[in-house]
């Protein structure tokens, strides 16, 4: 094939000016990912007793980078860079000028706010992990970078936004693609879970970080970032359901089950993803048990989208694998492409999505939450989460996404080493997060360096299992530079050629997707409606009766 | 499209499946192992509140 010829059929899926935007986007967050995974290697070999950091580095430095760049900085890179070359993709091949000028705009603030992140933790002046918890106090310029993260992500929001009204302006009457409504859908629930968090740094954190307020509302800061900090866990996940409902089906060669029921679930994911925070603080005093219930009530409600998702997914699976001769309950199985990465990476994900999402439901629940809360069984429950289910998946879309953006080739060596990365992950993640599972319930703690509590007989009875975790850590790092290496090589040096954007078709084509799950307002509506009632007394109450501030203070 | 070695392609034999005629008993089944799995889970971590109440 002519290298024309490859650059108008590359063109003809996402145009070059796209392309560029959503590749610059997809460098910062794999940057950011290799710098995060060898912090998170490190960190498993200290807390397994195996190694000693060198002079001056401190367990809860590497612990806030790995944190911060992976679980904040290499999800929302990937997540905007991955929705900009959908929305190309979907809406007609490019976005318009005011789309990319708003994705080129986030990108810088987003860009600067990462460096000013990333050097104030370097320079061992922001090690207070990813939740950043007050009291512990920060460098300003930490908050400031991270306020930076967050409104630049919203200007590149808006860009999605422009796109999809360019789309509904030209096609008026007709129903949006389903990945332009899915990428509206994530970007929505992003503006308004983050509220929060911004309302947190830019009102409490930084002037008090900047000492021009002596004292911080401990309980009201823990409050509005855990109003952002759950639904940010389904901004991480949406854009993986939008790959298993959009994506998956074109490469196994079947056909989406149900657009209106995948539409269905973003809009109950926006209404039922936010007011639940509480159900991260239900050890906490200051905050009613009655409101409580009410949050774990609508944590319970929010895994019905999760589970129609998997009755989705499982459809899809079937229908394809009978299609291709599978007979019996379960022969279908077999019959899906197991050889092929850009579905084994995603369905490997999926699978540990089972225990991933079961083990959410235990922390969600009040009594169980009491033996789990704060121990390193949360850990192992969000590496399965976000560290497996959406990693896995984002890998898996990278290895089709920057050969098809950059016009080279998925080589077989590439699938095959790919094949081979994604295992190294999975021993990594099974042995790390399965121990982290075991020793969370036998009560060991979450967000400590290595400690044998003056060799008590308890502690000492953990060490086996911290050792299988930084095993698990290093199995974890391997896979990490496996993946780093295959994605420059896809970017810089694999053979030019054309690389599939697969995006699936309705396979119910009768169907009519009923027009009230476009109208936006009314799921805005419902969802601030859902919110005043989760957070309005109780957060009017953590004001008027609020505890004593606290000062400032730096443990490490 | 252009054939990819190693990739496996879409089955031009079993053209893309339409889903109206096709069974879902498997997939019924596995939502079932799925909600009797979480089911199990819960359960087993409930009895170690109980246990240790």
């Amino acid at each position: 094939m002519t290298t024309e010829k490859t650059l108008s059929l590359r063109d003809r899926q996402v145009d070059q000016a796209t392309s560029r935007l959503s590749l610059a986007y997809l460098f910062v967050a794999f940057s950011a990912f290799g710098i995060a995974a060898l912090a998170g290697m490190l960190q498993a070999m200290v807390r397994g007793g195996l190694i000693t950091l060198p002079g001056g580095i401190n367990y809860y430095q590497i612990l806030t980078a790995h944190g911060v760049l992976l679980g904040l900085v290499f999800t929302t890179f990937f997540i905007i860079g991955f929705l900009f070359s959908g929305m190309a993709r979907t809406t007609g091949g490019s976005l318009p000028v005011a789309a990319r000028s708003l994705g080129w705009s986030g990108w810088s603030l987003m860009v600067a706010g990462t460096l000013m992140g990333t050097v104030t933790i370097l320079q061992n002046d922001a090690s207070v992990l990813y939740t950043f918890y007050a009291p512990m106090k920060a460098s300003p310029l930490f908050y400031i970078g991270m306020a930076l993260v967050v409104v630049g992500s919203w200007v590149a929001g808006w860009g999605i936004f422009a796109a999809y009204r360019r789309w509904r302006r030209d096609h008026q009457g007709s129903t949006s693609p389903l990945f332009a409504f899915m990428a509206v859908a994530t970007m929505l629930l992003w503006q308004i879970a983050t509220l929060g968090v911004a309302i947190e740094v830019l009102f409490q954190l930084i002037p008090w970080s900047l000492g021009w307020v002596p004292e911080v509302n401990v309980l009201l800061s823990r409050t509005l970032f855990w109003y952002f900090g759950h639904p940010l866990v389904y901004f991480w996940l949406m854009p993986a359901y939008i790959s298993w409902y959009i994506n998956i089906p074109k490469i196994i060669g079947g056909r989406i089950f149900s657009d209106s029921l995948a539409r269905l679930s973003f809009v109950l994911l926006i209404l039922f993803s936010i007011p639940v925070g509480f159900h991260h603080q239900l050890m906490e005093p200051g905050i009613s048990a009655g409101w409580k219930l009410v949050h774990v009530i609508l944590t319970l409600t929010v895994v019905i989208p999760s589970l129609m998702t998997a009755f989705s997914l499982f459809a899809v699976f079937e229908t394809t694998g009978r299609a291709k001769g599978g007979r019996g309950l379960f022969g279908w199985f077999g019959k899906l492409p197991w050889k092929d990465v850009r579905f084994f990476a995603p369905m490997v994900g999926m699978l540990m999505f089972i225990p991933a999402g079961t083990g959410g439901i235990i922390n969600a629940s009040n009594q169980l939450n009491a033996v789990v809360h704060n121990t390193i069984w949360v850990t192992g429950h969000f590496h399965l989460t976000v560290g497996t289910s959406v990693a896995l998946t984002f890998f898996g879309i990278a290895y089709w996404l920057i050969p098809a953006l950059t016009g080279r080739r998925l080589t077989s060596t590439v699938n095959r080493l790919g094949i081979l990365q994604t295992v190294f992950w999975t021993v990594g993640m099974l042995l790390m997060s399965g121990a982290m599972h075991y020793l969370g319930l036998q009560g060991a703690p979450r967000r400590t360096d290595y400690t044998t509590y003056f060799d008590h007989s308890t502690a000492l009875g953990w060490m086996p299992y911290q050792q299988l975790m930084g095993i698990g850590g290093l199995f974890l790092f391997l896979a990490s530079v496996l993946l780093i290496g295959i994605l420059i090589y896809l970017g810089f040096f694999a053979p030019k050629g054309f690389t599939e954007y697969p995006i699936g078709e309705n396979g119910d084509t009768a169907e009519v997707t009923p027009r009230i799950l476009e109208r936006w307002p009314l799921w805005i509506g419902l969802s601030a409606f859902l919110i005043a009632v989760a957070y309005g007394y109780p957060i009017y109450e953590l004001i008027q009766h609020a505890p004593p501030g606290s000062p400032p203070i730096r443990t490490w | 499209m252009v054939v990819q070695p190693g990739i496996p392609q879409p089955d031009r034999q079993h053209p893309q499946t339409e889903r109206k005629d096709s069974s879902l008993k498997g997939t019924f089944a596995a939502v079932l192992l799925l909600g009797a799995f979480i089911v199990v889970c819960w359960f087993a971590v409930f009895s170690l509140f109980v246990s240790r109440g």
